[in-house]
């Protein structure tokens, strides 16, 4: 295996996936609210991108919209997409409590999966765009997947920045008020509504740009891709990380990151033996969780961290 | 100005088959600005509801409740916490992931809490006058040396008086307090009562629920008294006493003497 190539990938989505970790972070741990639409927003961010940086459709392509634009605007309304998407869909939503909201959420990113699946309008439906553009920056010698690695990177430390410049604040504050106690904290008037709201849609921009990297990297965007399963893995990430910490949530995604294309990078002589390998894989996976949950070891970690006494 | 403050206009609640307030025409009674109102009657009698419909917690059925003109019953929570209502609950409400410093900072109405000023950093300079008024809230209702811990080291009676304190940094124009003497001890009681004369003479308008009628006759200027979610009488602490149908139905016959 390329030790090289793996680090490499790891970095890359292990960055790009801890995006959208820390942003159901936010959502949950702070805001108190149980988004199981995650991915709705990523793929949102990911054909905003598409569309606007396509060329206009010709032969036997059946999208209508392609506007041929810049990169860095169709990764500017990538974000701007998926919180409009969040408006869209936190606006009726957001009065649900606990698991009625998980269930609509979750409702909404299968209507978005559906509707991108059988609307070829929009993106090709089943066949999704192929050839998604590239920025074309090249520095010198520097391979393209190094600078993918690098703006993964630099995605997710702003992110945490952002995000912690919210949390450390009187606002911050508010929110945690807000999800101990509701009423309590609307006697002091806390709008909890309003904030919610925003905390939703605030959350669901950088996953929106995640989504355009992501297209950027794979050049190809399709519904295949956007299915619940990413969100249930940005879901797990976040419990093996521990819900309380940001570095929690980044440490649980870059090792289920890594998990996965360590085992995707092992070669298999035989058919059977890849079979084998792939049962084995669920148990492997079945025993990590148990131990990582078990003894808690990355929220034990990012604690130890974030409260040096 | 002496115009009424609060108006309570023939409000009804049900609570399914129950007829909690106002069952006959509803409930009807006005707080002049100011005034120090001791709200009583026998378990069950509506107190709770009736202050929970003013706060905004609860809408009536038919009727409203008007604060200085606005129609609370049309009103959402959190704006009528901004006109200047604040209150505590029966049973005191912490924030538990918050320490106790916070828990009553958070009271206040910060410029942080607003999206914009928190990413351009605007809120840092209003922190420390914040700090120094919670602070000095904590000292008053007697946790002036508590600031740092967690609100779970806090008794029930103490946790009533946080929640007093949260309040007050809020500074707002009518206060309505729910039982804030239950599960707090004699001494804590003498300083809650100072707090409450004081806003009272400060002008701030006061709603006090409470049992402990040796507390509140003392101190208030004005009863309303509640029987089956009906207003059986409103007068004088004065009056009260000696109001032959209180006594017989909330003190007691053998008060009468």
């Amino acid at each position: 295996m390329n030790f090289e190539a793996l680090l490499v990938a790891v970095l890359t989505f292990g960055c790009l996936f801890s995006v959208l970790t820390l942003s159901l972070n936010l959502q949950y741990a702070r805001g108190g609210m149980i988004n199981f639409g995650t991915v709705a927003y990523f793929a949102v961010g990911a054909y905003a991108y598409a569309i606007v940086t396509q060329e206009p459709p010709s032969g036997l392509d059946q999208y209508l919209i392609g506007l041929n634009g810049p990169w860095w605007l169709g990764f500017l309304v990538a974000g701007a997409g998926a919180a409009g998407f969040a408006i869209l869909t936190g606006w009726p939503t957001l009065r649900l409590r606990g698991e009625y909201l998980a269930l609509t959420t979750f409702a909404f990113a299968e209507v978005l999966h559906s509707f991108l699946l059988n609307e070829r309008g929009i993106g090709n439906g089943s066949v999704g765009l192929a050839n998604v553009e590239r920025p074309g920056i090249s520095w010198a010698d520097v391979p393209d997947s190094y600078v993918f690695a690098a703006a993964a990177l630099l995605l997710m430390l702003a992110t945490i920045i952002v995000y912690r410049r919210i949390l450390a604040s009187p606002y911050g504050r508010a929110m945690d008020a807000v999800r101990d106690d509701e009423m309590a904290a609307e006697a002091v008037g806390k709008d909890v509504a309003r904030m919610r709201f925003e905390v939703f849609v605030i959350s669901a921009v950088p996953i929106g740009f995640a989504g355009a990297l992501y297209a950027m990297i794979t050049t190809l965007v399709s519904p295949d891709l956007f299915t619940a399963e990413v969100t249930f893995f940005v879901w797990i990430a976040l419990v093996l990380g521990g819900e309380r910490t940001m570095l929690g949530a980044v440490l649980g995604t870059i090792v289920l990151v890594t998990f996965q294309e360590v085992v995707r990078g092992i070669p298999f002589e035989t058919v059977r033996s890849a079979q084998i390998a792939a049962s084995v894989e669920h148990m492997l996976t079945g025993a990590i969780f148990v131990i990582i949950l078990r003894w808690q070891i990355f929220e034990r970690i990012s604690i130890a961290r974030s409260q040096p006494a | 100005m002496n115009r009424d403050f609060l108006i309570v206009d023939g409000v009804t609640k049900r609570f399914g088959g129950l007829q909690a307030l106002g069952g006959g025409g509803g409930l009807s009674f006005t707080v002049p600005r100011g005034t120090f109102l001791g709200l009583i009657g026998p378990n069950g009698a509506g107190k709770s509801t009736t202050f929970n419909i003013i706060s905004g917690v609860l809408k009536p059925n038919t009727g409203a409740v008007y604060l200085d003109g606005q129609n609370l019953s049309e009103t959402r929570t959190p704006e009528i916490a901004a006109h200047g209502l604040g209150r505590t609950f029966q049973t005191p409400r912490a924030f538990p992931s918050l320490s106790i410093l916070e828990n009553v900072i958070v009271g206040a109405d910060s410029a942080g809490e607003r999206l914009g000023a928190v990413l351009s950093g605007r809120w840092r300079r209003d922190e420390p006058k914040l700090k120094e008024k919670a602070v000095a809230a904590l000292e008053r209702v007697g946790l002036g040396n508590r600031t740092a811990e967690s609100v779970a080291s806090l008794s029930g009676g103490e946790l009533r008086m946080l929640e007093v304190a949260r309040q007050l940094v809020r500074d707002p124009k009518i206060l309505l307090l729910d039982e804030p003497t239950a599960g707090v001890d004699p001494s804590l009681q003498g300083r809650l009562s100072d707090i409450l004369v004081r806003l009272h003479e400060n002008g701030t308008t006061l709603i006090v629920v409470e049992h402990n009628l040796h507390f509140l006759l003392r101190i208030a200027d004005s009863i309303v008294v509640l029987q089956n979610g009906e207003l059986l009488a409103q007068g004088s602490p004065q009056a009260i006493r000696s109001d032959e149908r209180v006594v017989a139905a909330y003190l007691g016959n053998d008060h009468a003497a």
